[in-house]
């Protein structure tokens, strides 16, 4: 999840590698020490408000060890219908994506000014904001209620929040193509598709792959927990073995969850480390 | 240009692609062109049931919303102190020993890759449900990921750094809080923001299936039918998200400078 994101959040130490350690620089430090007091306040402010009963959760903390003990040992009385819901879950994920995928370049290109101008992007980017801000299952239930229960509930559920989430990254992509690669083509006599195609695709080509990749891993973990809020999927099964207590077959479930991620998040690094 | 390694990795990656699609369209049957057909109908319905939304701002509803912040500020924090410390043991540049180092990293892959809502599934089986709960379920993944990106952080720090003050007889805690902490603050700082945006998310989540806050109220008003009720509540769900995420990134920035 956090991979991409490396490109605008991780500029800040970058700027410290010239091998000197610069503590006391007069206005950071002084934001430095004011977020962290606003942080801690803000945070003792949040846990008065929940007002946890600390004693009662520590003290059924050994609970949580006994069923990790029993949802270490796997069960295999119903490993069919485990099976099955997760090939629902990667069905759901992949298309959800592959769909989304070809809609968000579509909308990306909408939403980059460079490409659809001053007018149409910002609006464009608006509308996908507001449908970004809105959490996945959220669409899922809706779309639920549209289309009924069903991979359809879920593809197009899924699919609301991963446009738009490629709408903003990708229109960003673009965005970072040079001026100059527009005006050059644009001064040869290419037409708008011209550009499109041969100019602005390509040079984002690498930015779009890592974007895909890193959607590829929200939209399964994504998924995995849709059938928790009523949709189905291996959610379903964990949700519904736990409910049972059924925690051999729980716990295989999890396991598959986790195995998936992990074989997944070990691929795309590969790949990012021979792409690099 | 692409070598032809990285030629043979993109194919790769595309026929792997293609496949599962295939795969997954063939089991599921899923054609575009029927939800393109059904988009009418989802239309009327959500133009007919969910608009106008009905906003309503009683004291419930106040407070609800107010759990699922503070789930979402208490849980990065306290996620964040306990990250910076497993950081330091599964940095191999500061750690005490390798395989500790490895151990902690290990740990935080298995937590991170399991999603936030079955953490807290299996604890709501263990514990019971309640904002507790909740909150112990985002502490998880929240403590997984910011272990990770700390991690990261700390690796950027120039190797020749740590190993002077190593050189010149600075102590294990000497080089943390004089070397360490004050030359990755910002990169935690951000990452501390990151994690905050998407806990947001995950705390309305969790409270659905029992972390309590204004998930709870949106899908007991989604059980009831009283559509135009719930998309008062997504539109103020959607509304403290996008001027959480704009906070963030100011302060992001602010931080960076």
């Amino acid at each position: 999840m956090d991979s991409a994101q490396n490109a605008e959040a991780m500029t800040a130490p970058h700027g410290r590698q010239g091998g000197k350690i610069d503590i006391g620089v007069a206005g950071g430090g002084h934001f430095i020490a004011g977020f962290l007091i606003g942080a801690a306040a803000l945070t003792a402010a949040s846990l008065a408000l929940l007002g946890i009963d600390w004693v009662r959760l520590a003290g059924r903390a050994g609970d949580i060890g006994l069923i990790f003990w029993r949802m270490a040992h796997f069960t295999l009385d119903h490993v069919d219908f485990t099976l099955l819901s997760f090939m629902d879950t990667f069905s759901i994920m992949v298309l959800a994506t592959v769909y989304s995928l070809f809609l968000g370049l579509a909308f990306g290109l909408l939403a980059a000014r460079n490409v659809a101008g001053p007018v149409i992007a910002p609006v464009v980017k608006a509308v996908f904001t507001f449908l970004r801000a809105v959490p996945t299952p959220v669409w899922v239930l809706l779309t639920l209620v549209c289309f009924g229960f069903g991979p359809v509930a879920g593809i197009t559920g899924l699919s609301v929040h991963t446009v738009a989430f490629f709408t903003k990254s990708f229109a960003q992509a673009f965005e970072d193509v040079p001026e100059d690669t527009v005006d050059a083509l644009r001064a040869l006599g290419a037409t708008r598709l011209q550009i499109i195609a041969c100019g602005i695709l390509p040079s984002a080509v690498t930015q779009l792959i890592a974007w895909t990749a890193l959607r590829f891993e929200i939209n399964f973990s994504e998924c995995a927990i849709l059938g928790m809020v009523g949709a189905g999927g291996i959610g379903f099964a964990i949700s519904a073995a736990i409910q049972n207590y059924d925690y051999g077959e729980a716990g295989l479930a999890v396991f598959l969850v986790f195995l998936f991620a992990f074989c997944m998040e070990r691929g795309f690094l590969y790949v990012k480390k021979i792409m690099k | 240009m692409m070598n032809r390694q990285e030629l043979y990795v993109c194919r790769t990656m595309a026929g792997i692609l293609l496949l599962s699609f295939l795969i997954a369209t063939y089991y599921t049957g899923f054609d575009p062109m029927a939800v393109l057909l059904h988009l009418g109908e989802a239309w009327t319905f959500l133009t007919e049931d969910f608009l106008p939304p009905r906003f309503q701002f009683t004291p419930v509803i106040l407070e609800s919303l107010a759990v699922t912040v503070a789930l979402a500020i208490s849980s990065a924090s306290v996620a964040a102190v306990l990250a910076a410390g497993a950081a330091v043991l599964g940095s191999e540049l500061l750690s005490p020993s390798k395989a500790l180092a490895a151990a902690v990293r290990g740990t935080a892959t298995f937590l991170r890759n399991i999603p936030t809502l079955v953490w807290a599934f299996i604890l709501f089986s263990s514990l019971g449900v309640g904002t507790g709960v909740g909150f112990t379920a985002l502490v998880i993944t929240s403590f997984a990921f910011m272990t990770r990106t700390f991690i990261e952080v700390i690796d950027e720090i120039p190797a020749g750094v740590v190993e002077s003050l190593t050189a010149v007889g600075a102590s294990f805690w000497e080089r943390i809080f004089q070397c360490v902490f004050p030359s990755c603050i910002t990169g935690f700082i951000s990452w501390y923001l990151y994690c905050l945006e998407v806990n947001i998310r995950s705390s309305t989540i969790v409270g659905m299936v029992g972390g309590g806050g204004i998930g709870m109220v949106l899908l007991s008003y989604l059980k009831a039918f009283k559509y135009a009720e719930a998309s008062g509540i997504i539109l103020m769900i959607a509304v403290i998200v996008i001027l959480v995420d704009r906070l963030t990134d100011f302060l992001r920035k602010k931080a960076a400078e």
